[in-house]
């Protein structure tokens, strides 16, 4: 999308404040204050243990001028429902409550939690700003690493050795309204996606890659760059899905390689050239599969 | 109103009245009955409440902490495993101050499985920072989920009202289930002194380095003992109001008394039959219940039992590797209270998985205990096989 | 004994963990070792301008629909937009940071809707102030008519002598007419004598107005005499038959109105602009030509265009050949050349052509050409002038006050956009000069300060303070393109000229570009170097740290905050941040 045309579309809102204490160039930093330029201040934020749990800052602080419900790591989903309960009971209805969760909170220990109230469509929308392994605990893998990543558990010579689990699918499977993946590089589709979740009642889910300087190797100021490749590269391409069953891609930007993405990452450094090709295959696979949904989705309207 | 109605639904009874907003729960026998029984009024639009069916208990306590988190009075209920896997939340709701109630129908942990009665699931949950409530019959049951909400909502604490699996939970009993009006003269609607509000943001649980969490869990230490003062204040209003009133501790028949029994929920009871049978017979026994596990009423226990020279202390739950856990409050409780005469304080570990305590099982305590034998271990086993 | 507190009631600390402040007050500006700053740089079409025409700029307004704003910055550095529009060899283009994307913005072709549309406006209020001093200029070529320009644009009086008839100089004399239409050229003339300034034709300084007349009347003088007397081709044989002839003669007759008979084969000696202007008028004129060139198409000084426009109209080439010797029979010339080889480079870089041996070339025609270059026949105006150029220093020259030389007489490069660059120089160091007698103090370092991209050009618009792009902190450091953040530019095939099919006519060749495609090539601007608030920066700062400040319309970083991550540096599209060492990091 043209530079020009990007501001008009970024609400001025600005409920995240300053001296927080992400990393220099946290994805997850900026995709919350994305997200929050959308939501709007009548919006309460559930937040399960995650890098945001220090980045939101200590008692007595806070970083946010919305409320704030620090939690415990695999409640995300569970408090999220306990608190639109309450908001539907004192008649709040058109108060956003929304999940901040990380990788690890979403794929691995609040996965029961979020397919519970996803099951039960609960009203709020769940947002998982994925850096793709814990990184708050000191980059230890989870089941959103992707194959071939080193991290602290996974050491170069043993580096993931399965695929990222595909959350997105997940989520679609309990055929909830509305899921979709987003990327702090693409702000504008990421707060178009954002209204659109708010437009639409029940479960709604989104799927926010957050690149991360520290935990994949790279310099601070290519975050957006990072983010950008990975869906230029369709590592991560930028979809949305409704009722699990109309999936549309949202944006389709030049294509760049598998390998220019991979290989400005310091936690891809071991892989051969081989081994991208395997990445490459596996990348292009799902695409295709994404673009068959897509086009059956098409066909259908 | 007068109903014949089992425990479990008695809770339910008292979580309607008390009109309570958000229910998450997850099912398991034997607290069944109670999750039914609200879904109904839900369903029904008689209790205009938002019932959760959450996937598990861990998140059923989770769901609980976000709706008080949000201002709204919020009840739960579960048994044994279910109350072992809300553990991490019990501490949340306690920390972070949320006046949840929940009834916890206790029932033994496995393994091997066993759904009857067992005191070892609450017991367990010592620390967490929950006020516990223990109920002899379904009237007190009832009564107690009442004053329990009055009682968290006051202190900002939670409370688990407990009750014996089947002994209360599936038992039928007559019960006066109080008007509307009188429970809501009782127990107004929760005014939050904390709580989300968009209005007035504010970050709850951040990080709280060395420099403060002793001072907030001397604070959560602090409201667990103004309960003692507290509860006997609201207890007595609910007295003036049904002519009911239950007490921290309950001394039965304890004057002159030479052996005095400890008693807790429906073994209460039993004891009170034996009590009565061989106070007929001119035996000086009593008992003592302990309605109130948290806060630990000692001074109140320590006046109870003075002078008093042999106690029997009936422990229907085990510490592995101490004995009956009672037993050990109590003994905490009195150490230094009459060294003059420290009473010959034994522990009997009994009924545990649900096997039957009889009158003669307490009858046979009551026997050991005037033999003199002295153990001096609060883990003496009643009715082990050989 | 230790002091310690016993069963203290905590009264400061709230019963649980609840906020009761923001994280601004951590100074998390303090982990930073970088730190971004908005620094508005120079665009490299800038800075190859030789001109010093500001096109990021006017590109910049005509994105934003400032369409009358564009033209003003355009005219305010560039006299004659519609001319360099046509003839310019626009450096600009070649150093465009998109060339290598997807090809330079067609700076040429948009200058030229713009110049065209100018002719069409009435004169803006040129004049700020009015000056008594009357100022000489000598020549009306490019540089004679930007310097006269820019002095009345000051608000001097000025009188233009041209030796020849008519005005224009080489624009005239030398551009054939299919590429610099005549009716482009007597407009802009026009226009220029519309304003005020007066024209003394058919008189040649040195003889028809005598120096002591130009020094004493005159409060300055500025000598653009230009390079018109053709450089002779040094061959063996006999040069003097009618059918050798000076390029520089051939052109004048031909852009006259002459239609010489050149025969049906005539040679073009040459690689520069002149020789490929000779050899597609001669082409016009019905012959067959070939260029002789000592060295290769790489080196050959023309214009890239003219020298492709002249093979698709159906010039040949002969590189790597070197005349020699004259001969002729029968009305035929012979002429014989040395084949030659590249060698070292030269001074300026070029590969030096020796000679290869062999057999040497013969090529016959009936007309030849040479084109091999122009010299300035300054020794007609004044004897120790010819010296004065030499002693030209930065601002002017030190051997004879007022007296100030530019163009190809002063030894600039032999470019139109030069010629236009020294005459604008020339206005400047004058305006300083003669305010300077007034007791005005203008230091050295004004001029520096207007001076673009650390090239000779200077910017009128900053030296009259006149500049509608108002640069925050105008640095000379030029954007390169890896400053560029190419996500934000998708793809988009330049607009090109058109050529006309009517090939071998003396009507215009090109007819350029529409209105239309001109704005969309605006839009294809980088903006390099400076901030066009597109707001990136702001958007993707994680920290919440840019905000725009209502006074002053400007973003101000809290640097209490910036953590110094780069990202904002990183996505600026256009280079107009940079990350600067903290002070204290040094």
């Amino acid at each position: 999308m043209s530079q020009t045309i990007i501001k008009d579309r970024i609400p001025e809102n600005e409920l995240l404040m300053g001296g927080h204490l992400a990393c220099p160039g946290c994805g997850g930093a900026l995709a919350m204050r994305l997200v929050l330029k959308e939501l709007g201040p009548k919006t309460i934020v559930v937040l399960p243990a995650c890098c945001w749990s220090i980045i939101a800052g200590p008692y007595p602080q806070s970083s946010l001028k919305v409320p704030l419900y620090h939690t415990a790591f695999e409640t995300g989903a569970a408090v999220a429902s306990g608190i639109r309960a309450a908001l539907d009971i004192q008649g709040q209805h058109d108060t956003n409550v929304i999940v901040w969760a990380g990788d690890g909170g979403t794929f691995d220990i609040g996965l029961q939690a979020l397919s519970g109230a996803a099951e039960r469509n609960e009203d709020f929308i769940y947002c998982c700003y994925d850096n793709e392994a814990y990184m708050n605990t000191g980059i230890q893998r989870s089941s959103a690493t992707p194959w071939g990543a080193w991290t602290t558990t996974t050491p170069s010579k043993h580096p993931q050795a399965t695929d990222k689990k595909d959350i997105l699918a997940i989520m679609a499977a309990h055929r909830i309204p509305y899921a979709a993946t987003a990327s702090v590089s693409y702000p504008v589709d990421l707060v178009d996606k954002v209204k659109k979740a708010m437009s639409i009642r029940g479960t709604r889910f989104l799927h926010i890659l957050a690149p991360c300087p520290p935990g994949w190797k790279f310099e601070d100021e290519r975050a957006i760059d990072m983010g950008r490749m990975a869906v230029q590269s369709r590592v991560f391409p930028l979809v949305e899905v409704e009722h699990g069953t109309d999936w549309r891609f949202t944006m389709d930007p030049e294509h760049v390689p598998v390998q220019d993405y991979i290989r400005a990452q310091g936690r891809f450094r071991h892989l051969t050239d081989e081994q991208i090709g395997h990445i490459s295959d596996a990348v292009d696979y799902r695409y295709e599969h994404l673009r068959d949904l897509a086009e059956r989705s098409q066909a259908k309207v | 109103m007068q109903k014949v109605i089992v425990g479990n639904h008695a809770v339910s009874w008292g979580v309607k009245l008390a009109r309570t907003e958000v229910i998450p729960a997850y099912p398991i026998t034997p607290q069944t009955q109670i999750v039914e029984e609200l879904s109904e009024m839900c369903a029904s639009g008689e209790l205009p409440a938002r019932f959760i069916k959450v996937e598990s208990e861990h998140s059923a306590m989770a769901s609980a902490v976000g709706a008080s988190a949000a201002g709204a009075r919020a009840f739960t209920a579960t048994s044994s495993q279910g109350l072992a896997l809300m553990h991490e939340m019990l501490h949340w709701a306690a920390a972070a101050r949320h006046p949840i109630v929940m009834a916890d129908v206790n029932r033994a942990l496995g393994p091997g499985w066993n759904i009857w009665t067992d005191q070892t699931d609450s017991l367990s949950q010592r620390d967490t920072g929950w006020l516990q409530l223990y109920c002899e019959n379904n009237q007190e049951v009832l009564d107690t989920t009442i004053i329990a909400f009055r009682l968290a909502e006051a202190l900002d604490l939670p409370v688990m009202l407990v009750l014996d699996a089947f002994y209360l939970s599936h038992t039928s009993e007559p019960v006066d289930i109080p008007d509307q009006a009188l429970v809501d003269s009782f127990l107004p609607k929760r005014e939050a002194h904390y709580k989300l509000d968009i209005n007035e943001p504010h970050a709850f649980n951040a990080l709280v380095k060395p420099d403060d969490y002793m001072e907030m869990r001397w604070h959560m230490h602090d409201a667990q003992r103004r309960a003692l003062e507290l509860y006997p204040q609201i207890e007595s209003e609910w007295l003036a109001l049904t002519g009911r009133y239950y007490g921290m501790i309950e001394p039965y028949r304890t004057d002159d008394a030479e052996t005095v029994l400890i008693t807790t929920g429906t073994v209460t009871s039993t004891a009170r039959y034996v009590i009565d049978e061989r106070r007929s017979r001119g035996e000086k026994v009593g008992l003592v219940k302990i309605k109130m596990f948290r806060p630990f009423p000692v001074e109140a226990m320590r006046a109870a039992l003075k002078g008093i020279p042999r106690i029997a202390v009936i422990d229907r739950n085990i510490s592995p590797g101490n004995g009956g856990i009672f037993a050990q409050e109590l003994r905490s409780a009195l150490y230094g209270s009459d060294s003059d005469a420290a009473p010959q304080f034994n522990g009997y570990i009994v009924g545990l998985g649900g096997r039957n305590v009889t009158p003669d099982t307490i009858n046979g305590i009551i026997d050991h205990v005037q033999s003199g034998e002295t153990v001096d271990r609060p883990d003496i086993w009643v009715g082990v096989k050989a | 004994m230790s002091e310690q507190n016993f069963n203290t009631v905590p009264l400061h600390t709230p019963p649980l963990s609840v906020s009761s402040s923001s994280t601004e007050q951590n100074i998390t500006g303090s982990w930073k070792y970088i730190q971004p700053a908005y620094h508005d740089r120079v665009a490299p079409c800038i800075a190859g301008c030789p001109t010093g025409v500001d096109i990021e700029g006017y590109m910049s307004l005509l994105r934003d629909g400032e369409l009358s704003a564009a033209m003003e910055l355009l005219q305010c550095e560039n006299p004659m937009p519609a001319i360099t529009g046509r003839v310019c060899n626009h450096p600009c283009e070649s150093r465009c940071n998109r060339a290598n994307y997807d090809g330079a913005v067609a700076i040429h072709a948009v200058e030229r809707v713009l110049g065209d549309m100018i002719l069409e406006e009435p004169l803006p209020h040129w004049t700020m102030r009015k000056h008594d001093e009357r100022i000489a200029v000598i020549g009306s070529g490019p540089a004679g008519l930007a310097c006269a320009y820019h002095l009345t644009r000051l608000g001097y009086n000025v009188e233009v002598f041209e030796k020849e008839e008519e005005l224009g100089g080489m624009l005239r004399l030398g551009i054939p007419g299919y590429r610099l239409p005549r009716e482009v050229l007597d407009s802009q003339i026009a226009r220029y004598k519309a304003m005020g300034i007066i024209f003394h034709t058919g008189m040649r300084a040195g003889t028809d107005i005598g120096w002591p007349r130009l020094t004493t009347e005159f409060s300055a003088v500025f000598i653009a005499s230009g390079a018109h007397v053709s450089r002779l081709l040094d061959l063996e044989g006999d040069c003097s038959r009618q059918s050798l002839r000076s390029g520089l003669d051939f052109l004048r007759e031909v852009n006259a109105g002459g239609r010489p008979d050149i025969g049906k084969h005539a040679l073009v000696i040459g690689g520069g602009n002149t020789a490929m202007d000779c050899a597609r008028t001669a082409l016009r004129l019905g012959a067959e030509v070939t260029v002789v060139y000592r060295r290769t198409r790489a080196e050959m000084p023309a214009i890239d265009e003219e020298i492709e426009d002249a093979a698709r109209e159906g010039v040949k080439f002969e590189f790597l050949a070197s005349p020699e010797k004259l001969s002729g029979t029968g009305g035929r010339l012979q002429l014989a050349c040395t084949r030659m080889e590249l060698g070292e480079p030269d001074a300026q870089g070029r590969r030096r052509p020796v000679p290869a041996g062999g057999e040497p070339l013969l090529l016959e025609a009936d007309t030849i050409i040479s084109a091999i270059g122009e010299d300035t026949g300054l020794h007609d105006l004044q004897a120790e002038l010819a010296d004065a150029k030499l002693a030209m220093n930065t601002w002017g020259c030190e051997k004879l006050a007022r007296v100030f030389l530019g163009g190809d007489v002063a030894g600039d490069e032999r470019t139109v956009a030069s010629a236009l660059g020294a005459g604008k120089r020339c206005a400047i160091y004058i305006d300083r000069q003669l305010r300077q007698q007034h007791g005005e103090d203008i230091p050295e370092e004004r001029l520096e300060a207007i001076r673009i991209g650390g090239s000779e050009s200077l910017s009128m618009a900053r030296w009259t303070n006149s500049d509608p792009i108002m640069r925050v902190s105008p640095q000379n450091d030029v954007v390169q393109p890896a400053d560029i953040n190419t996500a934000y530019f998708p793809r988009e095939p330049r607009h090109n000229d058109r050529h006309a099919a009517l090939l071998k006519s003396f009507e215009e060749s090109n007819t350029g570009i529409t209105t239309r495609d001109a704005l969309a090539e605006a839009a294809r601007c980088y903006e390099c170097g400076v901030c066009n608030e597109c707001e990136l920066c702001r958007i993707y700062c994680g920290e919440a740290a840019i905000q725009l400040d209502p006074g002053s319309g400007r973003f101000v970083i809290d640097l209490d905050h910036c953590k110094g991550c780069g990202v904002c540096t990183a996505e600026c599209p256009r280079g107009a941040l940079v990350m600067e060492r903290l002070a204290n990091m040094d």
